[in-house]
C-alpha cells in the first residue's frame, strides 16, 4: 500500500509518530533535562556516550540568560561567576513551573527565585518574567526549555554531523498527561520529534537491564529475575520505581513520585538562615534579588560541603547592613529538612507496596540523582530496603544513559553483540478516571497498570431522566477529584429519557502503544446490545491553560445535574 | 442489593479500535481513483483490542482442546504474512522466526498455548512471566517502530493479548474464569448468589468487616479470606478435573466474593 501523498497531524500536542518511519534508521539521542542540570547521550555504534559541550563539560547547567537580545543557555554560555546566574536575568529551575497553575503549591515555593514569578491564584499559568535592563521581559517555561533545547541540538550535531530529529527525554514520574503536552510542545518549539519521553527511573532500570544482561554474558551473573528499586531524586522532582528484569526486559512494577527535591531542601535552610526571606524577596526590587541570590550561593555552598563534612561555616553579607554568620552542622540540616525525608522514606514504602514485593525479595537498589550525595538520603534508603546499595553506576549519568539506550531501541539500532537487546514494559505512573459519586475521582485505570491498556466502568446517571452526562477525567491518585490534574472533559447528550440508575454509562479509557489516552463514552439502555446514541471518543488531554479555574466554573454552571455515580457491586 | 441484571456490551467491542494519530487525506486528482485508507482500520476494528474484556468475544466450541499437549494446534497449515515461511510446530505462531516479524493475533490460539502450558487449572505461576518477557521482547510495540503500519497494529495487539494472558493465567480466580469459558461455560460475575448458606456467610463478613476496629482485626479477616480463596480454589480444581462445571461455578462465585472482601478490607486498611 502507498504512503498517502498528504498526512495531517492531529491536532494535538503528541504528533507524528508515523514521521519517524524513514526507510533509514535515523538514530535518536536521549536527553536528561534536569532541573538543575541537564546532559544529552547516544548509541555511538557500541556503547553510550555522553556528549560534551565546547567546554568539556558532559552535565550542564539548565538555565537560559536574557541579557542581551539573543537569549543564551547554560550549554553554550560560560558564567563569569555563579552570582551572574542570579541577577534576575537568568530563568532556570523550569521543570519545576512547566505545566503547573498559580494556584499550584510547587509555583507559589518558586516565587522567592532570583527571577519573576508572578501568580493571580486563580489557577491560570504564572507570569513567568527576566529582569533585562531594568524590565521584566516576559517568558513562558516552555520556550525556555525550547531555548535550552535548541542549544542541546547544535552542541550534539557539531559533533556528530548530521542532523538530530528524534529524541527520547526522560521526565519526572508526577508528570501528569497535561505536562508531558508542554514538554512535547517545547521539544516541537526546538525543531525536535519525540520518540518517547520516559519517566526518569524506568530509564535508570534500561541501564540495570542492560547491565544485568552484560554479567550474564560475561558469566558474572545468573539469568534469573532480578527486582531492584530505584530512587532517583534531582533538584526538582524524587521519583521511585521498582522494576523486574529478566533477559534484558525490565517490567516497571509501580511507580512513585512527588515534586520534591533538592531544591526544597535548600529553600528550608535558606528560610533557616534568614527566618523572614519570603517576605524580605516579596518586592522583587534590584537589591532583594541580589540578597536573595547570595544567599542562595551561600545556603547551596553549604548543602554541598555538608554531604562530605560534618559541619560548615557560612559567612555571607547580604549587603543591607545584616550579614549570616554561624556554624551548620548535619543534623541541623537534617532536622530542617525533615520533612522533606520523611516524604522520601513514604515513597519508597508507597512504591514497595504497590508493586507487591517485600523488601527481601530485592536485589538492588539503586540511589541516582543530584540529592544521591546526601548521607541522609542513602541512610534512608538503606534503612528502609536493609540492603547496600547498588555501586555500578554514576549518579548524575544513569538516568540520561538509559534515555539513551531507549532512543537507540527505540529508533530500530541492533547491536551485533546484544548490547541493544533491551526492552522496557511501562506502567502508568498515575490513575486515569473521571469525577463520579459526588466530587470523587473514580480511576478507570488504576496506577501501576501495563502500558498499552484499555478499561472501562460502567456508570448511571443520577436523577430521573436526566438526558446529559458530563464525564470529567481527572489524572492522580487522590479521592477527591479537583485534588488530581484535571485533562478535560465532555458531555455525551441525547441519553433516552428514564429513571434513575437506569441508563448505563460505559466509559472506557484507552492508552495505546504511542502512550496516547483516548476515553470512550457510550450509553446503553437495558434490554439493548448497540448503543443509545453515537459513543463519543476523544483524545486526552484537552484541556489548555486555564485549566484551574474551568473545574469550578463547570460546577458553578451546572452543579451536579449532570453527574454519574459508579454502578455499584454486590457485597 | 443491586439487582438490574448486567446487559451491557462491552464499549470495547462496540468502539472498537482507536483512530491512528493521523489522518491520511488522499489528494484530490481526477483520474486517481479514491482510495480507501480506512481499510487498515476496518479490519482491525472487527479484531476489538482484546485487553481487558476480550475475552467476552471469544466463541469456543464445547469440546475445547481437551487435554492436547499444548502448541501443537494446527501449526502446520500457517505461515508467515510477510516471508511466507512455514510457522515451526512447537510454539504458537505468534511471530515468525524466518524473517521476525509479528503475526496477526489468531484467536485459537489460547492463553495456555502462548505460555506452552497444558490447559489445566493449576499451574506454576512463578514460571510465567519468564515467557511473557521472552514474547513481549518479540512482539513489543516499542520495538517495531521503524516497521509498517500493519505490523505494528499487529504488535499492539498481540502484546496486548500476552499481557492479558499473562494477566489472566497469574491470578487463581481470572485463570478459573477463563479455563471454564475455553470449555463454553460463561460466568456471569454479577449474577445474583441464590445459594443461602453463601449469602449468609457474605452478610456475615460483610458485618465483620463493618464492625472491625483496627487494623489487626481487619488484617485478621483478611488472612480468613485468604485461607477461605484458596480453599475455594482447590474445590474448583477438584470440579473442573472432574468436569462438574456446575459445581466450578459455584466455586468461582465463592471465590469472587471471597476477593472483594478483601479489596474491601485492604481499602479500609
Amino acid at each position: 500500500m502507498a504512503e498517502p501523498a498528504y498526512t495531517v497531524a492531529s491536532d494535538s500536542e503528541t504528533t507524528g509518530e508515523e514521521k519517524s518511519s524513514s526507510a533509514f534508521p535515523e538514530i535518536a539521542i536521549g536527553v536528561d533535562i534536569g532541573t538543575s542540570q541537564c546532559s544529552v547521550a547516544i548509541w555511538n555504534g557500541s556503547q553510550v556516550e555522553l556528549l560534551k559541550n565546547t567546554r568539556n563539560q558532559k552535565l550542564m547547567r539548565s538555565y537560559v540568560t536574557f541579557k542581551d537580545e539573543i537569549p543564551s543557555g547554560g550549554v553554550s554560555n560560560q558564567l563569569s561567576h555563579e552570582h551572574e546566574l542570579l541577577s534576575g536575568a537568568a530563568i532556570f529551575n523550569m521543570k519545576r513551573l512547566i505545566g503547573r497553575v498559580d494556584t499550584d503549591p510547587v509555583v507559589h515555593a518558586s516565587k522567592n527565585l532570583p527571577f519573576l514569578v508572578q501568580t493571580l491564584d486563580i489557577g491560570v499559568r504564572p507570569l513567568i518574567a527576566a529582569l533585562v535592563n531594568n524590565v521584566w521581559r516576559s517568558t513562558t517555561p516552555e520556550e525556555v526549555l525550547a531555548i535550552f533545547l535548541v542549544e542541546l541540538r547544535v552542541m550534539a550535531e557539531g559533533q556528530l554531523k548530521w542532523p538530530i530529529r528524534n529524541v527520547v527525554l526522560s521526565i519526572p514520574v508526577s508528570f501528569s498527561r497535561f505536562q508531558l503536552t508542554r514538554i512535547y510542545r517545547a521539544c516541537a518549539m526546538a525543531g525536535l520529534h519525540v520518540l518517547r519521553l520516559m519517566p526518569e527511573p524506568t530509564a535508570v532500570a534500561l541501564l540495570y537491564a542492560q547491565q544485568q544482561q552484560q554479567m550474564i554474558h560475561d558469566n558474572m551473573g545468573s539469568g534469573s529475575e532480578k527486582i531492584a528499586l530505584i530512587f532517583n531524586m534531582g533538584a526538582g522532582y524524587c521519583d521511585v520505581a521498582v522494576t523486574a528484569t529478566a533477559g534484558g526486559v525490565s517490567q516497571i512494577k509501580a511507580l512513585a513520585g512527588s515534586a520534591t527535591g533538592g531544591e526544597d531542601l535548600l529553600q528550608n535552610m535558606m528560610r533557616h538562615l534568614l527566618p523572614d526571606s519570603e517576605n524580605l524577596f516579596l518586592g522583587h526590587g534590584i537589591n532583594e534579588i541580589k540578597l536573595m541570590g547570595l544567599l542562595r550561593v551561600a545556603t547551596q555552598d553549604a548543602i554541598h560541603k555538608l554531604s562530605s563534612q560534618d559541619n560548615v561555616q557560612i559567612d555571607v553579607d547580604l549587603g543591607n547592613g545584616s550579614r549570616i554568620c554561624r556554624v551548620v552542622n548535619r543534623e541541623e540540616f537534617e532536622e530542617v529538612n525533615r520533612n522533606i525525608f520523611e516524604k522520601c522514606e513514604s515513597l519508597i514504602i508507597q512504591c514497595l507496596h504497590d508493586a507487591k514485593v517485600e523488601v527481601d525479595d530485592l536485589t538492588d537498589v539503586i540511589v541516582v540523582g543530584g540529592c544521591s550525595y546526601i548521607p541522609k538520603i542513602r541512610d534512608l534508603v538503606k534503612h528502609v530496603c536493609k540492603i547496600e546499595v547498588y555501586k555500578g553506576m554514576n549518579p548524575l549519568e544513569a538516568a540520561v544513559c538509559g534515555a539513551a539506550l531507549e532512543a537507540a531501541v527505540a529508533s530500530g539500532i541492533s547491536d551485533p553483540f546484544g548490547s541493544l537487546d533491551l526492552l522496557t514494559i511501562q506502567a502508568t505512573p498515575l490513575g486515569i478516571g473521571i469525577r463520579a459519586n459526588g466530587d470523587r475521582f473514580v480511576p478507570i485505570i488504576p496506577g501501576n497498570t501495563t502500558m498499552p491498556a484499555r478499561k472501562e466502568l460502567i456508570f448511571t446517571t443520577v436523577n430521573d431522566n436526566q438526558t446529559e452526562v458530563l464525564i470529567v477525567v481527572y489524572e492522580g491518585e487522590t479521592e477527591k477529584a479537583e485534588e488530581n490534574h484535571l485533562l478535560g472533559y465532555f458531555k455525551i447528550m441525547g441519553i433516552p429519557p428514564a429513571p434513575k440508575g437506569v441508563p448505563e454509562i460505559n466509559v472506557c479509557m484507552d492508552i495505546d502503544a504511542s502512550n496516547v489516552l483516548r476515553v470512550l463514552a457510550g450509553v446503553i439502555l437495558p434490554g439493548s446490545q448497540q448503543p443509545a446514541v453515537p459513543v463519543m471518543e476523544v483524545r486526552m488531554p484537552t484541556v489548555d491553560d486555564g485549566h484551574g479555574w474551568c473545574a469550578e466554573a463547570l460546577h458553578r454552571s451546572y452543579g451536579s445535574t449532570l453527574d454519574l455515580v459508579t454502578v455499584q457491586k454486590k457485597v | 442489593m443491586y439487582q438490574t441484571k448486567k446487559l451491557w456490551t462491552p464499549l470495547s467491542t462496540i468502539a472498537r479500535r482507536a483512530l491512528p494519530t493521523t489522518c491520511h487525506l488522499t489528494p484530490y486528482s481526477p483520474n486517481s481513483q479514491i482510495r480507501s485508507s480506512s481499510s487498515p482500520l476496518e479490519t482491525s476494528s472487527r479484531v476489538s483490542l482484546p485487553l481487558h474484556y476480550g475475552l467476552g468475544n471469544l466463541k469456543f466450541s464445547a469440546k475445547g482442546f481437551c487435554s492436547q499437549s499444548a502448541a501443537k494446534v494446527d501449526a502446520t497449515t500457517k505461515r508467515c504474512w510477510n516471508c511466507d515461511a512455514v510457522a515451526a510446530g512447537m510454539v504458537p505462531f505468534l511471530y515468525c522466526d524466518s524473517c521476525r516479524s509479528i503475526q496477526p493475533v489468531d484467536f485459537s490460539v489460547d492463553y495456555f498455548q502462548i505460555f506452552g502450558l497444558e490447559k489445566k487449572y493449576e499451574i506454576e505461576v512463578a514460571g510465567l512471566e519468564g515467557k511473557y518477557k521472552d514474547w513481549q521482547k518479540k512482539l513489543h510495540p516499542d520495538l517495531v517502530h521503524s516497521k509498517s503500519e500493519k505490523e505494528r497494529e499487529y504488535a499492539a495487539e498481540q502484546s496486548a493479548r500476552v499481557i492479558d494472558a499473562y494477566r489472566t493465567l497469574s491470578k487463581p480466580l481470572a485463570r478459573a474464569i477463563y479455563i471454564l469459558r475455553l470449555e463454553g461455560v460463561h460466568v456471569d460475575e454479577e449474577q445474583t448468589v441464590s445459594d443461602p448458606e453463601l449469602l449468609t456467610e457474605i452478610m456475615e463478613i460483610r458485618e465483620a468487616v463493618e464492625e472491625a476496629m483496627d487494623s489487626q482485626a481487619l488484617n485478621q479477616i483478611e488472612s480468613q479470606m485468604k485461607e477461605k480463596l484458596e480453599g475455594s480454589s482447590s474445590s474448583f480444581a477438584n470440579a473442573y478435573r472432574s468436569r462438574n462445571f456446575d459445581e466450578a461455578v459455584t466455586c468461582i462465585q465463592r471465590m469472587t466474593y471471597y476477593q472483594r472482601a478483601n479489596e474491601e478490607i485492604l481499602k479500609k486498611l
